[in-house]
This record gives C-alpha cells, structure tokens and sequence, in this order.
C-alpha cells in the first residue's frame, strides 16, 4: 500500500534558523490523514511533553494542508493551524502552562500551494531574534527577513509581500500586529481575509517572531489509481454542478444566510449571549448585504460555492474594501453588540482582520465589557474612557484599535473574556461566555443544549462550534479537518462519492468507510489525551453560568433554561458513549489500546 | 465622452455600452482579412469567482501527466494549464488565456521565414481552430513571440526553457474543457468580434480597470 502523497514535511527550526526536510512515516497517514489528524499526531511527536508553554520555542506550530488539498476535488482545500493553545487552562492547574491542544481551519489556496511545492506539512518550532517569513518555491526554501514587514497590518502585508516576491502565483499566510503585540487570539490570514481564526494559532506564530509563509509550487501530488481518480473527480463535479438549490444558497449569501435563520430560532449570539434573536436583523442579513455591501463572490481552489463575498462600504464608515459579513464575523461584531449599521460592520470586520485578530473571541471581549459597564461593574476608567454601549460602533472601533496595539485596557482585553472577569470579579465570570478560556462562536446555547451545549463543553480546543454534538458529528468534523473537505460541501461527499474512495483512489489503498470512521475517533481521542495529561477534567467541561441562569426575554427560545441536572445527565451519557470515565473524562483502557494510542505517555 | 469611465466598465459588464469609444480602453480593434471567423475563449470577469477549476481541466486535457511513458488524460499538473487565473487585492480574480488575437502581433513578431510551400512561420495560425500554434523543428527560442504578447496584449505566451512559446490556447480541438466544466458560467466558447470587452489586455490593465468599477 502507497499511502504517501508527497511523503515529506519541512522541519523549521526559528532558533537556529535552519531547515531541513524530513520524511513522513506512512503509518502517520494511514492512521491520521493530513490536515489537522496528521497536525496532532505530529504536534505530540515535538512537543517535548505536558506543560510546554505555549509562547516557549519548543511549542510547535504546524501548518497543515487536509489529505486531498492539491487535488482539484470541489472544496476540498482547507488547511489546518496546529499548535498547543495559547487561551485555554484547566480549573485544577497543576502544571505551569498547562493548556489543551488547539486547531483552526483556513480556506483558500495555501494548502494546495504548500502539496504543489511537495510537501504534506510545514513544522515551526523556536524562536527567531528579528521577524523573519519562510520563503518555499518547490526545493529551495529559506528564512528572509521580515523587519520592514512587522508592525503591518494584513492587507497591506498582503500586499506587500506580492511586490517583495515579484510573482502574483505565490501564496502566502501571515499574522498582523494584534498576533505579533502577543494578543492571545491572534488569527493566521491569507488572501487578507481568510482566517484560521480560532484557539490562537496566530499568537504562537508572533511569538515566534514568524511574520508569514509565502509558498510557490509548480509540481502536483501523485495519483495511485488514476482510472479510478478521473471517474470520481469527474462524477463529484457533475454532483456539484447538478445540485443547483443548496449550491445557490452558499453562492447568494455564504454563511451569512444564517444571520437571520438563526436569530428566527432564537440560537443567535445577542447582547453578549443574553438573547438569542436580534431586533435588528433584517439591517445586517445576506439580503441587505447584497444590497449595500457585497460587490462579488469569491470561492477557494476548485470549489464551486463562493461562499465569500467581497463587500464596499459607504457611508460614515465607507471607503473600505472587504471579504465578508459572514455568520459568525456579522454576528459576534453585529448582534452580539447589537450592532445594525451594516457599513459599520463591514469595517469593523475589516479593522479586526487587518489587525489579524479572531473576530468571535474580540467580539465576546467587547460584548463582555460593554454589558460589565452597563451593569456598572466597571466605569469608563477602566476603559480608558471608551463609551461601550450596545449599538455603537464607533466606541467598538476604538475598542478593537485598543486590543490591536495593547494599549491600556486593550492589555487585559487581549487575554479574553475570563481574565477580565477575574479581575473585574462580582460575579462576572457569570457572563463571561468561554468554556477552559476559550470565548464561545455565534451560536447560542439556551434551548440547544444536546447539539451547541456539548460541542461547546467538549470540544477539544475549548469552545468549539465547529466540533459538533455527538460523538460521531464530532469524528466527522476531525475528519473533514484532516482530509481538507469544507463543512459546507460535505453532504456531497457521501454514498458513492464517500471520501474513502478519493482516499483510496489517490493513495492506491483500500480503507474501508469502517476505517475511515476509526480514522476520526482516533483523532478526537489522541487529542483528549494530550488534554488530559494537562490536567483537564469534567471541572473544565462545564458550561458559562449564564445558559442555567438568564433566559431569553423574547423569541424561539424565551424562557428556556438549561437544567443543571439534565445537562449533567447528558454529559454523563456523552462520557459513556465515548468510552471514557465519567469522572476524570480520561478514555478507558480498552479505547486507548483499540484505537492504537497506547503510545501516549500520560 | 458623456459617461463616466466608470459608468462605462459597469456597462460594458452588462453588456450595453456601445463600442464607439472602445480605442479609448485599449480595446481590441481589428479587421479579418478573407472570410474565417474566430472563435475563441470569452470571459465574463462579473461572474469569475476565482476557484481555479479552468487551470485543472485545461492542463488535465492539453498537458496529461505521463506514468511510464504513458499519457492519462484527466489528470494533469495545473502549473501547465493555458489558461491562468491571477488574484489581486482588492479581491479581484482575472484568468486570462490567449486571445487568439485576429492580427496576432506574436505571429507578425516571429523572425521565422515564412515555409515556401505553407507560408507559415515557425509560430503560425492553425487552419481548423485558428489558434495560434509553434512549430517546435522551427523554432529558435528567440522569445520574440512572447515579449510582443506581453508588450501588446495580455502576455500569455510562456517561454519554456529551451525558449520555445508555450501555453498558447488550442480551444482543445473545438470542445474547450474550461468552458465545460467552468463552475460559474464564467468562460463561453463564442466568435469573436471587435467590440468585446477586456480582451487583449494584460491581467494588470484588467485588474486596473475592474477595481475602479466594482470598488471606487
């Protein structure tokens, strides 16, 4: 069996700024895919055990293309951050830094770059004295500097680094100031709005003094079974092609179709969590932006969705070029601080990227202190005398310049939503809307706590929206995180189109789906592992207090609370069905030896 | 001129400006000579969402990836691909493909002597598809096909490293996969005639005049 695509990662060592390559053991691919499973199994190869911290030269961080980027499958292109996080801590804290493993996802065209310059995975490890980015045309690869680059915001790197370069056809992805001031939700961008957001991969990467990747690749990953590989690829672009309701959706609104669905259903992120519908919806929905904002539809490599819009403001805050609103972008800025100025918006998201900060951590940051101050928990003082008031962009900007530079408050509030409320105490962790320090997404938890309660509680990264709420969603979500298929065109991948077959067809192997299946759980467990021997427990799988105390006060789900009982209730079945203990949450024995993990040293 | 240079790209996008002030905009104006028509690859630059599938299928159809020796078509390298998609910032993605131009300023450039019994240069005008092709025992690498493509036109002509001009469009033989298998109706197969929009010109100059009409 030949499961190697290109078979080789670059090991890059910031400290002492070599690089070299290395091959990759088969078993690795077999048992992990690429993408984020490969990430993992290679993140507990180098790091050197439990309490690394996470800003040390030794946490590494890795950028890794899914199983199938480089092949021009429909949306399948997305690229995995890898590192250990940089946000989340345990409740019972016995080691320094302990922190669980951290994950995020990023579009485009950087993962098919990285497969077509021959290389399946890019490790980063130490820590350079001066910024540097790594350059990587096929073989040659070396360390340039990047001193005139820091500082930059990341429209204007993307720009930049196109001109250093001289060649429009290299891809890049880097982090702005708001990573490299050492902001914890630091973002990795790329075309200089596609972000892998989330768990503050961006941060490690500007603690590494690592300003970008720009990558060039002119060869292609190798096909097993190449029959077979042109009937699959021709059948699933017919698929895709002939489906042309859900297809329409994604390219009329993206994810911002949800935007209003999920404020009819009372699952929306509102006034800091505390309703779930927005009065104001109709003013930020796909419709509106389709109206006022959007100009064009943008899609990533070999996808036929575009669900990314590219959007012009007007107005107060116009002049301002920019790919979004989305769902989560226009509702953690948008609903969440109630927010319905849509050019407002359309700029805030702009300023948040250029910072290259994660739009769904700043936007529980500003929500958190806008309802603090509203409460009077804090004056303006404490704000440097920023006015955060519900529906006010302009006091936000100034909220988010803040966080971006570290300045004054934006020093506490570039930790997140639990460290203010530790120091702004009176029972504000209440509201402090994070599960282990990581912020929550746009989803709304009161009335959904079997799907977004779980996937939220359990989530190996913290707060996870993407994790799903099931122990089979979540194998499934790791899966299409390692083989590079988008969230939104996975239903096309099924039956006889499963992506077993693409896995079969360009490795010249013959996993079963059966295999596939174990592929995934033994990616949610190895990192459950590494979790655990951090020191995370049930104590840490609990949800904000504000989901068993404030119900909403109108829409789909007002009045409902979850039930503290009941939601332990279902914890502890979630616990069993996984195969671990309940009361440590550590995966039994006899899971650990099935799925082939005994190797982790606990 | 009564319309806004801007006003005029919109409406050229949709497809009612008129074409009397077309040489102000670098447009392609020509006249056939005898009595072929081109057809060619069109682009509708509103509805290009970027995603690449053309540079996919063209290489997988033009420049199939060989295993011992043998060639598989549907499968190819997508840096070979004749059609190319460039990304610029603000979001604008421009493919770009030869134009099969009707004068052919690479042609006229080729130092070539015309063959006393065909006529053609080294780089000639195929027949059937009128596209333009490289007669690889002729060549002498000198490039000049592709420095007047680049200055005149779009610059799609890519010498290879013997110098030879490569990426030249073929409209694979009358049955054009980009067009096919474009997810976005983005590529058409159409004749071509002096007042389409866009053409000839280099991804930059696209790029230049779409950003002042979708971002200004």
């Amino acid at each position: 069996m030949k499961f190697g695509i290109n078979g080789q990662l670059l090991e890059v060592d910031l400290t002492t700024q070599t690089i070299i390559r290395r091959s990759i053991p088969e078993a690795y691919y077999k048992e992990y895919f690429g993408g984020r499973g490969l990430g993992m199994r290679l993140l507990y190869d180098y790091l050197p055990g439990p309490g690394t911290n996470p800003f040390s030269p030794e946490n590494p961080l890795l950028f890794v293309p899914g199983l199938l980027c480089g092949y021009p499958f429909p949306s399948a292109s997305r690229t995995c951050m890898v590192t250990k996080s940089p946000i989340t801590s345990p409740v019972e804290k016995k080691l320094a830094y302990a922190s669980t493993v951290s994950y995020s996802n990023m579009g485009g065209f950087i993962g098919p770059e990285i497969k077509f310059a021959g290389y399946d995975a890019i490790v980063v490890t130490g820590k350079s004295e001066k910024p540097v980015y790594l350059f990587i045309e096929n073989d040659r690869f070396e360390l340039r500097d990047a001193s005139k680059f820091w500082g930059m915001g990341t429209n204007a790197f993307d720009k930049a680094i196109l001109d250093e370069l001289g060649d429009r056809r290299f891809e890049t992805a880097y982090i702005g100031p708001g990573a490299e001031n050492g902001v914890l939700f630091g973002s990795v961008l790329n075309t200089a709005a596609r972000a892998a957001g989330r768990g503050g991969t961006g941060s490690v990467m500007g603690s590494k003094k690592l300003k970008a990747i720009a990558v060039r690749g002119t060869g292609m990953p190798p096909i097993g079974r190449h029959k077979e590989y042109v009937d699959l690829l021709k059948r699933i672009r017919v698929s895709f092609m002939a489906d042309s309701e859900s297809k329409n959706n994604w390219r009329y609104g993206g994810t911002a179709n949800a935007i209003e669905m999920s404020s009819n259903r009372g699952s929306q992120a509102v006034k800091n969590y505390a309703e779930g519908s927005f009065v104001g919806v109709k003013n930020i929905n796909a419709d509106a932006a389709r109206q006022q904002v959007w100009k064009r539809d943008f899609a990533c490599y070999a996808c036929q969705l575009a669900c990314k819009k590219s959007g012009f403001a007007k107005g107060a805050y116009g002049g301002v070029v920019h790919e979004g609103i989305e769902y989560e972008t226009g509702t953690m800025l948008g609903a969440n601080l109630m927010i319905d100025d849509l050019n407002g918006l359309h700029s805030m998201i702009e300023l948040a990227d250029d910072y290259g900060m994660d739009i769904i951590s700043l936007g529980n940051v500003i929500g958190f202190l806008t309802e603090c101050l509203e409460k009077e928990l804090i004056t303006t003082d404490f704000l440097d005398g920023i006015e955060l008031r519900w529906g006010q962009v302009a006091p936000a900007m100034e909220m988010i310049h803040k966080i971006g530079r570290m300045e004054g408050v934006g020093r506490d509030a570039s930790k997140g939503v639990r460290h203010l409320s530790e120091l702004i105490g009176q029972q504000s962790s209440d509201f402090a809307i994070h599960v282990k320090g990581h912020e929550l997404a746009a989803w709304n938890v009161n009335g959904y706590a079997k799907s977004y309660g779980i996937s939220y509680t359990v989530a190996n990264r913290g707060a996870c929206h993407m994790n799903g709420g099931t122990p089979k969603g979540q194998d499934q979500s790791a899966l299409r995180d390692s083989v590079g298929i988008c969230s939104f065109a996975a239903s096309w991948y099924r039956d006889d189109l499963h992506p077993a077959m693409l896995i079969n067809a360009i490795s010249d192997s013959n996993i079963s789906t059966a295999d596939y299946d174990k592929v995934g759980e033994r990616i949610f467990n190895l990192e459950k592992l590494m979790n655990f021997r951090e020191g995370f427990n049930r104590l840490d799988d609990v949800l904000p207090e504000r989901f068993f105390k404030d119900a909403h006060t109108f829409g789909q789900q007002k009045d409902v609370l979850i039930g503290r009982d009941e939601f332990e209730q279902i914890m502890d079945e979630y616990y069993v069905e996984r195969g671990w203990n309940p009361q440590s949450t550590k995966p039994e024995k006899e899971k650990i030896i099935t799925l082939g993990l005994d190797f982790v040293q606990l | 001129m009564t319309l806004s240079r801007k006003d005029f790209i919109r409406g050229m996008l949709l497809g009612s400006a008129g074409v009397a002030v077309t040489s102000q905009l670098g447009l392609m104006t020509f006249s056939f000579s005898g009595t072929n028509s081109i057809k060619a690859i069109v682009i509708d630059y509103s509805k290009c969402t970027g995603c690449r599938t053309c540079e996919a299928v063209c290489s997988a159809s033009n420049h199939p990836v060989s295993i011992a020796g043998e060639a598989l078509p549907g499968a190819g390298n997508p840096d070979y691909s004749n059609i190319k998609v460039w990304h610029f910032n603000p979001p604008l993605d421009i493919p770009v493909t030869c134009f099969i131009c009707a004068d052919a300023p690479c042609i006229a450039a080729c130092p070539v002597k015309p063959d006393a019994v065909t006529g053609r240069k080294a780089l000639y005008r195929d027949e059937v598809f009128q596209t333009i092709q490289n007669d690889l025992n002729r060549c002498i690498g000198c490039q000049s096909c592709a420095d007047a493509c680049r200055e005149e036109r779009g610059g799609v002509i890519f010498p290879d490293e013997l110098g030879q001009p490569q990426r030249m469009c073929t409209l694979c033989q009358g049955n054009p996969q980009c067009v096919k298998y474009c997810p976005y109706e983005a590529l058409s197969f159409l004749e071509i005639t002096p007042d389409m929009p866009l053409r000839g010109m280099s991804p930059e100059k696209i790029n230049q005049l779409l950003t002042e009409a979708y971002y200004q």
